[in-house]
């Protein structure tokens, strides 16, 4: 897959100290600073993690061992270097995917997955991000959606998919933009583009059910949210807000999300 | 003044008072700073979710005791002998008694008391033994983990002998008073420095991440 590329070819700017303290000083709150502050070494958590029993008991996987990071980024204010900063990339992108099963047995509750998200939000002000990751952030940026699917491929897609299963259902149609329907139903925008088959699955059941649904021409039909995964905020928010402008704008009740 | 005296005294008066001050600062930092920068907490707060984690945690009815028995079961009676041994001591109500505040509460019978104080101590010294010899507790150690450890452990294995005069050959009982006072002092000191701190922090963590995981529906 893309998004396993290496950061080196991706990050060209060097590592300013300053910006990242910047970045981090704000977000370090209340709940960080507990966490560094009283986790007792315990190792409860190594045997919770996936990547600990698959790694033949790696001890470098234990949960606890790879927010060791955020402790040294913040002891040392920032001043690393460009070959630590890959190291911290390598696991907080392949060594955890923030599953939170730590979390439930840590007898503090302490919240890794919250603790690694926030360093690959530092990574990715420093321009460090897997390559696959950055396209598709460009994509929601550009087109409200990961794969730039463009609002004509969308509508042109969702109508060949009447056309195709309502051969098989006569009478299916998939209301696109209809005010007051009670559902509004998004996508993965992968569906569009590879797997409209999906699409058309979900239409037959939705007229089968006698569901009032529709879907929305404008962005906010992609319902995934890859920009959450490299801790881009702004970018995530922005995702989330379309899907609910839409709702607003169609009057719907309910949003609903493909599996 | 004599050292005795400073140590019971002056001394005493300083350790209590960075212990008490230290914790409050610890737990008005905690609220100052969330309120500013954790507001999810506030805006999810749930005292459903808050109360139920405690109750779990605090009573060996989660995930990892059922997960990891005998190492949480020792971790239960050394925290039970750690917070009782000291408050329900004969030796220290006598104190308690005699100074200016008049105080006094039942005490725990000589023989338990000693009994706790053993298994306390035995459990201090498995748990190092653990850190020491665990590849993955190593390599997550630093030196003030087996420090604080020691710490903690060091007030009553000194209290232990001056209880039962077990050094009375080598010190005086007096020496061993002063080393078994400083001793607490250290460690009361200590709390609030170090990670030591979980003895009020563990309440705002694990409240902050019931709020957070009980509004999703995970489990507290």
């Amino acid at each position: 897959m893309a998004e396993e590329t290496s950061p080196k070819e991706t990050s060209p700017k060097e590592i300013n100290p300053q910006e990242i303290m910047d970045f981090l000083k704000p977000k370090i709150g209340a709940r960080f600073k507990t966490w560094l502050d009283i986790c007792a070494h315990c190792a409860l958590c190594a045997d919770t993690c996936h990547f600990y029993l698959s790694s033949e008991k790696d001890p470098n996987m234990i949960p606890a061992r790879k927010v060791r990071f955020l402790k040294e980024i913040l002891k040392k204010k920032g001043k690393v270097d460009k070959a630590y900063l890959e190291e911290v990339y390598k696991t907080i992108y392949y060594e955890c995917n923030m599953c939170r099963r730590c979390t439930l047995y840590c007898p503090f509750g302490i919240d890794i997955a919250l603790m690694i998200s926030l360093l690959r939000a530092t990574l990715t002000s420093q321009g460090m991000i897997p390559e696959g990751l950055r396209k598709a952030i460009e994509n929601y940026k550009a087109t409200g959606n990961q794969m730039a699917v463009t609002k004509e491929e969308w509508v042109d897609t969702i109508q060949w998919c009447e056309e195709e299963a309502s051969a098989e259902l006569v009478g299916l149609k998939i209301p696109i933009d209809k005010k007051g329907a009670k559902i509004m139903y998004t996508v993965n925008a992968r569906e569009p583009k590879f797997y409209p088959q999906d699409i058309m699955e979900v239409a037959k059941i939705f007229y089968v059910a006698g569901e009032d649904w529709t879907l929305p021409s404008e962005s906010g039909w992609d319902d995934t949210n890859l920009a959450m995964f490299v801790g881009d905020a702004k970018t995530a928010k922005m995702i989330v807000e379309n899907t609910f402008k839409r709702a607003e704008e169609l009057e719907v009740q309910q949003v609903a999300i493909t599996e | 003044m004599s050292l005795y005296n400073f140590v019971a005294g002056p001394l005493l008066w300083l350790s209590f008072a960075v212990f008490v001050i230290g914790l409050v600062v610890r737990i008005v930092t905690f609220l100052k700073v969330s309120s500013e920068k954790d507001k999810i907490l506030y805006q999810h707060f749930n005292w459903r979710y808050v109360l139920l984690t405690f109750a779990r945690w605090l009573m060996p009815i989660n995930p990892t005791v059922a997960k990891t028995p005998a190492f949480t079961l020792l971790v239960y009676v050394f925290h039970f002998c750690l917070l009782v041994v000291p408050i329900f001591l004969q030796g220290h109500i006598i104190l308690w008694e005699e100074s200016r505040f008049r105080l006094s509460w039942p005490a725990l019978p000589h023989l338990l008391a000693d009994l706790m104080t053993i298994v306390f101590i035995t459990i201090a010294v498995l748990f190092l033994l653990r850190r020491a010899l665990s590849r993955d507790l190593r390599l997550l150690s630093t030196f003030s983990d087996y420090a604080l450890l020691i710490i903690t452990a060091l007030p009553f294995l000194t209290g232990y002998w001056v209880t039962h005069g077990t050094l009375d050959a080598i010190l005086s009982r007096y020496s061993i008073q002063i080393i078994h006072m400083l001793s607490g002092e250290l460690m009361l000191v200590m709390i609030p420095l170090s990670k030591l701190s979980h003895f009020v922090l563990f309440f705002f963590s694990r409240g902050a991440t019931a709020v957070e995981f009980g509004r999703r529906g995970y489990s507290v």
